[in-house]
Protein backbone atom coordinates (compact mmCIF):
# COMPACT_ATOMS: atom_id res chain seq x y z
CA UNK A 1 0.00 0.00 0.00
CA UNK A 2 1.39 3.15 -0.92
CA UNK A 3 3.30 5.32 1.83
CA UNK A 4 3.02 2.49 4.10
CA UNK A 5 4.77 -0.91 2.69
CA UNK A 6 7.84 1.06 1.66
CA UNK A 7 8.37 1.93 5.38
CA UNK A 8 7.62 -2.13 6.55
CA UNK A 9 10.35 -3.56 4.64
CA UNK A 10 11.65 -6.75 6.89
CA UNK A 11 14.65 -7.36 5.21
CA UNK A 12 15.43 -3.19 5.98
CA UNK A 13 14.26 -3.95 9.33
CA UNK A 14 16.79 -6.59 9.84
CA UNK A 15 19.65 -4.51 8.47
CA UNK A 16 19.14 -1.94 10.99
CA UNK A 17 18.61 -4.36 14.00
CA UNK A 18 22.00 -5.77 13.15
CA UNK A 19 23.22 -1.96 12.67
CA UNK A 20 21.58 -1.54 16.09
CA UNK A 21 23.39 -4.48 17.54
CA UNK A 22 26.59 -3.23 16.12
CA UNK A 23 25.97 0.46 18.24
CA UNK A 24 25.58 -0.65 21.50
CA UNK A 25 28.21 -0.97 23.73
CA UNK A 26 27.53 -4.93 25.52
CA UNK A 27 27.63 -4.09 28.93
CA UNK A 28 25.70 -0.67 29.02
CA UNK A 29 22.10 -0.37 30.00
CA UNK A 30 20.42 2.30 27.69
CA UNK A 31 17.08 3.66 28.74
CA UNK A 32 15.05 5.27 25.46
CA UNK A 33 12.18 7.02 26.38
CA UNK A 34 9.46 7.37 23.10
CA UNK A 35 7.17 10.55 24.12
CA UNK A 36 4.56 9.66 22.01
CA UNK A 37 1.45 7.12 22.67
CA UNK A 38 1.60 6.35 18.92
CA UNK A 39 4.92 5.75 19.02
CA UNK A 40 4.02 3.26 21.62
CA UNK A 41 1.54 1.50 20.02
CA UNK A 42 3.25 0.63 16.46
CA UNK A 43 6.72 -0.65 18.78
CA UNK A 44 4.06 -3.33 20.02
CA UNK A 45 1.64 -3.31 17.63
CA UNK A 46 4.79 -4.74 15.13
CA UNK A 47 7.02 -5.88 17.90
CA UNK A 48 9.69 -3.61 17.25
CA UNK A 49 11.46 -4.39 20.94
CA UNK A 50 12.24 -7.67 20.01
CA UNK A 51 14.62 -6.25 16.86
CA UNK A 52 16.51 -4.85 19.92
CA UNK A 53 19.48 -6.07 21.79
CA UNK A 54 18.34 -6.99 25.52
CA UNK A 55 20.16 -3.95 27.27
CA UNK A 56 18.32 -1.01 25.41
CA UNK A 57 14.89 -0.61 27.16
CA UNK A 58 12.22 1.28 25.66
CA UNK A 59 10.65 3.62 28.29
CA UNK A 60 6.90 5.20 27.49
CA UNK A 61 6.49 8.62 27.84
CA UNK A 62 3.18 10.93 28.90
CA UNK A 63 2.64 11.25 24.70
CA UNK A 64 -1.16 10.13 25.24
CA UNK A 65 -3.49 13.08 25.78
CA UNK A 66 -6.46 10.97 26.41
CA UNK A 67 -4.35 9.05 29.12
CA UNK A 68 -3.06 12.63 30.79
CA UNK A 69 -6.28 14.46 31.09
CA UNK A 70 -7.23 14.26 34.56
CA UNK A 71 -10.15 12.63 36.20
CA UNK A 72 -12.06 16.34 37.26
CA UNK A 73 -11.64 17.30 33.64
CA UNK A 74 -13.77 14.12 32.47
CA UNK A 75 -16.04 15.07 35.16
CA UNK A 76 -16.11 18.33 33.69
CA UNK A 77 -17.22 16.81 30.30
CA UNK A 78 -19.77 14.93 31.45
CA UNK A 79 -20.97 17.70 33.81
CA UNK A 80 -21.37 19.81 30.42
CA UNK A 81 -23.09 16.54 28.45
CA UNK A 82 -25.75 16.62 31.02
CA UNK A 83 -27.12 20.11 30.43
CA UNK A 84 -30.32 20.21 28.92
CA UNK A 85 -30.40 21.26 25.14
CA UNK A 86 -26.81 20.40 24.93
CA UNK A 87 -25.37 17.90 22.10
CA UNK A 88 -21.93 17.33 23.55
CA UNK A 89 -19.06 16.22 20.70
CA UNK A 90 -15.74 14.73 21.68
CA UNK A 91 -13.13 12.52 19.71
CA UNK A 92 -13.47 8.41 20.27
CA UNK A 93 -11.53 7.35 22.87
CA UNK A 94 -12.94 10.02 25.31
CA UNK A 95 -16.28 7.96 25.69
CA UNK A 96 -14.76 5.45 27.68
CA UNK A 97 -12.57 7.52 29.88
CA UNK A 98 -13.46 7.09 33.47
CA UNK A 99 -14.67 10.51 35.59
CA UNK A 100 -15.11 9.89 39.29
CA UNK A 101 -18.54 7.89 38.65
CA UNK A 102 -19.10 7.44 35.27
CA UNK A 103 -17.70 7.92 31.50
CA UNK A 104 -19.37 9.93 28.99
CA UNK A 105 -20.85 6.92 27.40
CA UNK A 106 -22.26 6.33 30.68
CA UNK A 107 -24.14 9.26 30.61
CA UNK A 108 -24.86 8.77 27.07
CA UNK A 109 -26.92 5.79 28.35
CA UNK A 110 -28.55 7.71 30.57
CA UNK A 111 -29.75 10.04 27.57
CA UNK A 112 -27.16 12.69 27.57
CA UNK A 113 -26.96 13.54 23.53
CA UNK A 114 -23.22 12.95 23.53
CA UNK A 115 -21.65 12.10 19.74
CA UNK A 116 -18.72 11.13 18.27
CA UNK A 117 -16.83 13.83 15.98
CA UNK A 118 -13.33 13.10 13.65
CA UNK A 119 -12.74 16.39 13.50
CA UNK A 120 -13.61 19.72 15.20
CA UNK A 121 -14.96 20.60 11.80
CA UNK A 122 -17.45 17.89 12.43
CA UNK A 123 -18.47 19.78 15.65
CA UNK A 124 -18.84 22.61 14.08
CA UNK A 125 -21.50 21.42 11.19
CA UNK A 126 -23.34 19.77 13.67
CA UNK A 127 -23.26 23.05 15.41
CA UNK A 128 -24.88 24.93 12.24
CA UNK A 129 -27.58 22.07 11.53
CA UNK A 130 -28.98 22.69 14.62
CA UNK A 131 -28.87 26.14 15.67
CA UNK A 132 -31.67 25.19 18.29
CA UNK A 133 -29.25 23.49 20.46
CA UNK A 134 -25.97 24.39 22.02
CA UNK A 135 -23.22 22.10 20.90
CA UNK A 136 -20.35 22.30 22.71
CA UNK A 137 -16.67 20.27 21.61
CA UNK A 138 -14.32 18.65 23.92
CA UNK A 139 -11.61 19.31 22.58
CA UNK A 140 -8.20 17.77 23.30
CA UNK A 141 -4.47 17.14 22.35
CA UNK A 142 -1.56 18.16 21.82
CA UNK A 143 0.04 20.77 18.95
CA UNK A 144 -0.79 18.37 16.32
CA UNK A 145 -4.73 18.29 16.91
CA UNK A 146 -4.80 22.17 18.13
CA UNK A 147 -4.71 23.97 14.86
CA UNK A 148 -7.74 22.06 14.39
CA UNK A 149 -9.32 23.82 16.79
CA UNK A 150 -8.26 26.73 16.84
CA UNK A 151 -9.20 26.92 12.40
CA UNK A 152 -12.68 26.05 13.46
CA UNK A 153 -12.85 28.17 15.99
CA UNK A 154 -12.17 31.07 13.29
CA UNK A 155 -14.83 29.37 10.75
CA UNK A 156 -16.77 29.73 14.09
CA UNK A 157 -15.76 33.41 14.74
CA UNK A 158 -16.06 34.18 10.83
CA UNK A 159 -19.78 32.62 10.04
CA UNK A 160 -20.93 34.24 13.69
CA UNK A 161 -22.26 30.74 14.59
CA UNK A 162 -23.59 31.44 18.12
CA UNK A 163 -24.53 27.74 19.55
CA UNK A 164 -20.85 26.35 18.88
CA UNK A 165 -18.27 26.27 22.02
CA UNK A 166 -15.51 24.60 22.91
CA UNK A 167 -14.31 22.91 26.34
CA UNK A 168 -10.62 23.48 25.81
CA UNK A 169 -8.28 20.76 27.09
CA UNK A 170 -5.40 20.92 24.72
CA UNK A 171 -1.75 20.26 26.00
CA UNK A 172 1.49 20.87 25.45
CA UNK A 173 4.28 18.77 25.10
CA UNK A 174 7.51 20.38 26.09
CA UNK A 175 6.80 21.38 29.88
CA UNK A 176 6.14 17.52 30.63
CA UNK A 177 9.85 17.13 28.99
CA UNK A 178 11.15 19.44 30.98
CA UNK A 179 9.45 18.27 34.22
CA UNK A 180 10.70 14.68 33.31
CA UNK A 181 14.02 15.63 32.56
CA UNK A 182 13.73 17.74 36.02
CA UNK A 183 12.60 14.50 37.73
CA UNK A 184 15.86 12.94 39.82
CA UNK A 185 14.81 9.08 39.44
CA UNK A 186 14.27 9.02 36.40
CA UNK A 187 17.19 8.26 34.39
CA UNK A 188 17.00 8.43 30.28
CA UNK A 189 20.17 8.42 28.12
CA UNK A 190 17.34 9.70 24.65
CA UNK A 191 14.24 10.18 23.32
CA UNK A 192 12.56 9.32 20.59
CA UNK A 193 10.28 12.73 19.80
CA UNK A 194 6.91 13.05 18.56
CA UNK A 195 6.76 13.02 15.00
CA UNK A 196 3.40 14.76 13.74
CA UNK A 197 3.80 17.28 17.37
CA UNK A 198 7.02 18.04 15.20
CA UNK A 199 5.37 18.80 12.21
CA UNK A 200 3.26 21.69 14.18
CA UNK A 201 5.74 23.11 16.15
CA UNK A 202 9.31 22.29 14.52
CA UNK A 203 12.41 21.29 15.53
CA UNK A 204 13.88 23.78 17.45
CA UNK A 205 11.58 23.81 20.72
CA UNK A 206 12.85 20.24 21.43
CA UNK A 207 16.86 22.38 21.82
CA UNK A 208 16.91 22.22 25.28
CA UNK A 209 16.99 18.49 25.68
CA UNK A 210 20.51 18.04 24.35
CA UNK A 211 21.48 21.86 25.09
CA UNK A 212 20.44 22.06 28.66
CA UNK A 213 20.19 18.21 29.60
CA UNK A 214 23.10 17.03 27.13
CA UNK A 215 20.01 13.93 26.12
CA UNK A 216 19.86 12.92 22.19
CA UNK A 217 16.47 13.49 20.29
CA UNK A 218 15.24 12.07 17.09
CA UNK A 219 12.00 13.39 16.30
CA UNK A 220 10.45 9.97 14.39
CA UNK A 221 7.89 8.63 12.10
CA UNK A 222 5.34 6.00 13.46
CA UNK A 223 6.22 2.96 10.80
CA UNK A 224 8.31 0.33 12.14
CA UNK A 225 11.59 1.48 9.80
CA UNK A 226 11.17 4.61 10.96
CA UNK A 227 11.25 3.95 15.08
CA UNK A 228 14.38 1.41 14.21
CA UNK A 229 16.13 4.12 12.72
CA UNK A 230 15.07 6.90 15.04
CA UNK A 231 16.93 4.75 17.63
CA UNK A 232 20.07 4.30 15.41
CA UNK A 233 20.08 7.71 15.65
CA UNK A 234 19.95 7.89 19.46
CA UNK A 235 22.57 5.38 20.14
CA UNK A 236 24.79 6.47 17.70
CA UNK A 237 24.92 9.55 18.80
CA UNK A 238 25.03 8.35 22.35
CA UNK A 239 28.17 6.09 21.11
CA UNK A 240 29.41 9.46 19.63
CA UNK A 241 29.34 11.68 22.26
CA UNK A 242 26.48 13.86 20.53
CA UNK A 243 23.44 15.60 21.88
CA UNK A 244 21.51 17.03 18.89
CA UNK A 245 18.00 17.00 17.46
CA UNK A 246 18.36 15.00 14.73
CA UNK A 247 14.90 14.64 12.50
CA UNK A 248 14.37 11.09 11.00
CA UNK A 249 10.98 12.66 9.50
CA UNK A 250 12.29 15.04 7.52
CA UNK A 251 9.67 13.77 4.45
CA UNK A 252 7.15 15.29 6.50
CA UNK A 253 8.56 17.21 9.35
CA UNK A 254 10.15 20.93 8.14
CA UNK A 255 12.77 21.97 10.63
CA UNK A 256 10.54 25.12 11.02
CA UNK A 257 7.28 22.84 11.48
CA UNK A 258 4.32 24.94 10.02
CA UNK A 259 4.01 28.63 10.77
CA UNK A 260 0.31 29.34 9.68
CA UNK A 261 -0.52 26.37 12.17
CA UNK A 262 1.16 28.30 14.39
CA UNK A 263 0.24 32.06 14.22
CA UNK A 264 -3.99 30.29 14.42
CA UNK A 265 -3.01 28.85 17.25
CA UNK A 266 -1.65 32.35 18.86
CA UNK A 267 -4.55 34.04 17.76
CA UNK A 268 -7.08 31.13 19.20
CA UNK A 269 -5.24 30.34 21.91
CA UNK A 270 -3.60 31.81 25.16
CA UNK A 271 -1.37 29.66 27.62
CA UNK A 272 -2.74 28.88 30.92
CA UNK A 273 -0.75 29.36 33.95
CA UNK A 274 -0.78 25.81 35.21
CA UNK A 275 -2.60 22.53 33.91
CA UNK A 276 -3.20 19.43 36.08
CA UNK A 277 -1.63 16.29 34.11
CA UNK A 278 -2.62 12.80 35.25
CA UNK A 279 0.05 11.33 37.25
CA UNK A 280 2.42 14.05 37.13
CA UNK A 281 0.89 17.04 38.56
CA UNK A 282 0.23 20.67 38.40
CA UNK A 283 2.74 21.59 35.02
CA UNK A 284 3.14 25.47 34.85
CA UNK A 285 2.28 26.61 30.99
CA UNK A 286 1.24 23.29 29.98
CA UNK A 287 -1.98 23.92 28.36
CA UNK A 288 -4.01 25.99 26.25
CA UNK A 289 -7.34 28.02 26.99
CA UNK A 290 -9.52 30.01 24.57
CA UNK A 291 -7.70 33.75 24.18
CA UNK A 292 -9.35 36.63 25.27
CA UNK A 293 -10.78 37.60 21.59
CA UNK A 294 -12.35 34.07 21.36
CA UNK A 295 -13.73 33.82 25.43
CA UNK A 296 -17.19 33.92 23.77
CA UNK A 297 -17.18 30.43 22.31
CA UNK A 298 -15.25 29.14 25.27
CA UNK A 299 -17.57 26.75 27.03
CA UNK A 300 -16.17 27.17 30.11
CA UNK A 301 -17.25 30.67 30.49
CA UNK A 302 -21.04 29.44 28.74
CA UNK A 303 -21.95 26.56 31.36
CA UNK A 304 -21.42 26.52 34.90
CA UNK A 305 -18.33 23.67 35.34
CA UNK A 306 -17.59 22.05 38.02
CA UNK A 307 -13.82 22.76 37.96
CA UNK A 308 -13.19 20.09 40.99
CA UNK A 309 -9.55 18.44 41.27
CA UNK A 310 -10.28 14.59 41.91
CA UNK A 311 -7.71 12.00 43.04
CA UNK A 312 -7.16 9.37 40.56
CA UNK A 313 -8.35 5.73 42.25
CA UNK A 314 -5.86 4.59 44.63
CA UNK A 315 -5.46 0.94 42.74
CA UNK A 316 -4.45 2.72 39.77
CA UNK A 317 -0.93 3.60 38.83
CA UNK A 318 -1.05 5.64 35.65
CA UNK A 319 0.86 7.88 37.24
CA UNK A 320 3.86 6.14 37.23
CA UNK A 321 3.38 4.63 33.84
CA UNK A 322 2.99 7.68 32.67
CA UNK A 323 6.37 8.94 34.23
CA UNK A 324 7.92 5.64 32.70
CA UNK A 325 8.72 4.60 36.17
CA UNK A 326 7.20 1.41 36.16
CA UNK A 327 6.17 -1.16 33.00
CA UNK A 328 2.43 -1.36 32.73
CA UNK A 329 2.48 -5.05 33.69
CA UNK A 330 3.80 -3.98 37.25
CA UNK A 331 0.94 -2.47 38.14
CA UNK A 332 -0.84 -3.96 40.90
CA UNK A 333 -4.41 -3.89 38.83
CA UNK A 334 -3.02 -4.48 34.90
CA UNK A 335 -4.44 -7.23 33.09
CA UNK A 336 -7.41 -8.00 36.21
CA UNK A 337 -9.75 -5.23 37.17
CA UNK A 338 -8.27 -3.25 34.43
CA UNK A 339 -8.76 -4.30 31.30
CA UNK A 340 -9.51 -2.33 28.07
CA UNK A 341 -13.02 -3.62 28.27
CA UNK A 342 -13.23 -2.55 32.53
CA UNK A 343 -10.33 -0.01 31.99
CA UNK A 344 -9.52 1.63 35.62
CA UNK A 345 -6.69 4.12 34.48
CA UNK A 346 -6.85 5.79 31.36
CA UNK A 347 -3.30 4.38 30.22
CA UNK A 348 -5.85 1.00 29.47
CA UNK A 349 -8.64 3.23 27.72
CA UNK A 350 -6.60 4.62 24.77
CA UNK A 351 -5.69 2.17 22.33
CA UNK A 352 -1.99 4.56 22.17
CA UNK A 353 -1.57 3.98 26.01
CA UNK A 354 0.80 2.26 27.27
CA UNK A 355 -0.77 -0.20 29.57
CA UNK A 356 -3.62 -0.89 26.51
CA UNK A 357 -0.33 -1.50 24.20
CA UNK A 358 1.20 -4.07 26.08
CA UNK A 359 -2.34 -5.76 27.04
CA UNK A 360 -3.84 -5.92 23.16
CA UNK A 361 -0.14 -7.15 22.13
CA UNK A 362 0.23 -10.10 24.71
CA UNK A 363 3.23 -8.02 26.56
CA UNK A 364 1.56 -9.16 29.69
CA UNK A 365 2.09 -13.20 29.05
CA UNK A 366 5.51 -12.68 27.09
CA UNK A 367 6.60 -10.54 30.44
CA UNK A 368 5.40 -12.89 32.80
CA UNK A 369 7.48 -15.76 31.61
CA UNK A 370 10.10 -13.84 31.61
CA UNK A 371 9.51 -13.70 35.63
CA UNK B 1 -18.85 11.48 10.26
CA UNK B 2 -18.69 8.04 8.88
CA UNK B 3 -18.77 5.17 11.92
CA UNK B 4 -16.03 3.20 10.17
CA UNK B 5 -13.82 5.75 10.94
CA UNK B 6 -15.04 6.10 14.69
CA UNK B 7 -14.42 2.03 14.90
CA UNK B 8 -11.23 2.33 14.19
CA UNK B 9 -10.27 4.23 17.18
CA UNK B 10 -9.17 7.50 17.51
CA UNK B 11 -6.33 8.45 15.43
CA UNK B 12 -6.37 11.82 16.95
CA UNK B 13 -5.10 11.04 20.23
CA UNK B 14 -1.99 8.84 18.91
CA UNK B 15 -0.41 11.77 17.10
CA UNK B 16 -1.01 9.94 14.20
CA UNK B 17 -2.02 11.79 10.62
CA UNK B 18 -2.83 9.94 7.45
CA UNK B 19 -1.77 10.47 3.94
CA UNK B 20 -4.47 11.65 1.82
CA UNK B 21 -5.27 11.98 -2.09
CA UNK B 22 -7.01 15.07 -2.75
CA UNK B 23 -9.88 14.73 -5.11
CA UNK B 24 -11.71 18.11 -5.45
CA UNK B 25 -11.17 21.76 -4.28
CA UNK B 26 -13.31 23.92 -2.40
CA UNK B 27 -11.04 27.35 -2.72
CA UNK B 28 -14.22 29.28 -1.80
CA UNK B 29 -14.57 27.50 1.49
CA UNK B 30 -11.30 26.61 1.42
CA UNK B 31 -11.97 22.48 2.12
CA UNK B 32 -10.78 19.90 -0.01
CA UNK B 33 -12.12 16.23 -0.54
CA UNK B 34 -9.84 13.67 0.42
CA UNK B 35 -9.12 10.09 -0.14
CA UNK B 36 -7.18 7.86 1.80
CA UNK B 37 -5.12 4.88 1.36
CA UNK B 38 -8.04 2.86 2.35
CA UNK B 39 -10.37 4.89 0.02
CA UNK B 40 -12.27 6.78 2.73
CA UNK B 41 -13.07 9.89 1.54
CA UNK B 42 -13.57 13.49 4.29
CA UNK B 43 -13.55 16.76 3.87
CA UNK B 44 -10.42 18.34 5.12
CA UNK B 45 -9.02 21.87 6.28
CA UNK B 46 -6.46 22.86 3.99
CA UNK B 47 -5.72 26.72 5.26
CA UNK B 48 -2.70 25.56 6.34
CA UNK B 49 -0.94 23.98 3.46
CA UNK B 50 -2.87 26.53 0.70
CA UNK B 51 -2.13 26.41 -2.66
CA UNK B 52 -3.22 23.30 -3.06
CA UNK B 53 -3.64 20.96 -6.44
CA UNK B 54 -5.88 18.10 -7.56
CA UNK B 55 -3.77 14.92 -6.89
CA UNK B 56 -1.47 16.14 -4.55
CA UNK B 57 -0.80 14.17 -1.01
CA UNK B 58 -1.50 15.73 1.96
CA UNK B 59 -0.55 15.07 5.66
CA UNK B 60 -4.19 15.08 7.89
CA UNK B 61 -5.00 14.89 11.53
CA UNK B 62 -8.30 15.72 12.90
CA UNK B 63 -9.63 17.41 9.73
CA UNK B 64 -6.91 19.37 9.08
CA UNK B 65 -3.93 18.85 6.59
CA UNK B 66 -0.42 19.53 8.34
CA UNK B 67 2.09 19.46 5.91
CA UNK B 68 2.15 17.99 2.16
CA UNK B 69 3.40 14.12 2.34
CA UNK B 70 6.22 13.46 -0.46
CA UNK B 71 6.80 10.70 -2.21
CA UNK B 72 8.13 8.23 0.02
CA UNK B 73 11.40 6.79 -0.60
CA UNK B 74 12.13 4.25 1.89
CA UNK B 75 15.36 2.43 0.36
CA UNK B 76 16.95 6.34 0.69
CA UNK B 77 15.11 7.31 4.10
CA UNK B 78 16.36 3.60 5.61
CA UNK B 79 19.22 2.31 3.93
CA UNK B 80 21.02 1.46 7.57
CA UNK B 81 21.17 5.07 8.28
CA UNK B 82 23.85 5.81 6.18
CA UNK B 83 23.83 9.38 4.87
CA UNK B 84 20.48 9.36 4.74
CA UNK B 85 18.31 12.83 4.33
CA UNK B 86 17.03 12.64 7.86
CA UNK B 87 20.68 13.07 9.21
CA UNK B 88 21.41 15.92 6.79
CA UNK B 89 18.14 17.74 8.30
CA UNK B 90 19.75 17.60 12.25
CA UNK B 91 19.45 21.34 14.14
CA UNK B 92 23.32 21.96 14.80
Amino acid sequence: MKFIDEFRDAELGRALAVEILATVEPGRHYKIMEVCGGHTHAIYKYGVDDLLPPNVELVHGPGCPVCVIPMGRVDDGISLAHQPGVIFTCFGDMLRVPGSSQTLLDAKAQGADVRVVYSPLDALRIAKQHPERQVVFFAIGFETTAPSTALTLRRAKAENVQNFSVICSHVTIVPPLRALLESPDLRLDGFIGPGHVATVIGLAPFQFMPDEYGKPVAISGFEPLDLLQSMLMVLRQIADGRAEVENQYARVVPAQGNPRALEVMDEVFAVRPEFEWRGLGFIPESALALSDDYAEWDAELRFAVPGVRVADPQACQCGEVLKGAIKPWECKVFGTACTPERPIGACMVSPEGACAAYYNYGRFAREREVV
Amino acid sequence: MSEHVAARGCITCGDVAIPMLVVEIDRARRLALCQSTRGERESVEIALVEPVQDGEWLLVHAGTALSRAAEPDAAASTAAGKGTGAEREAVA
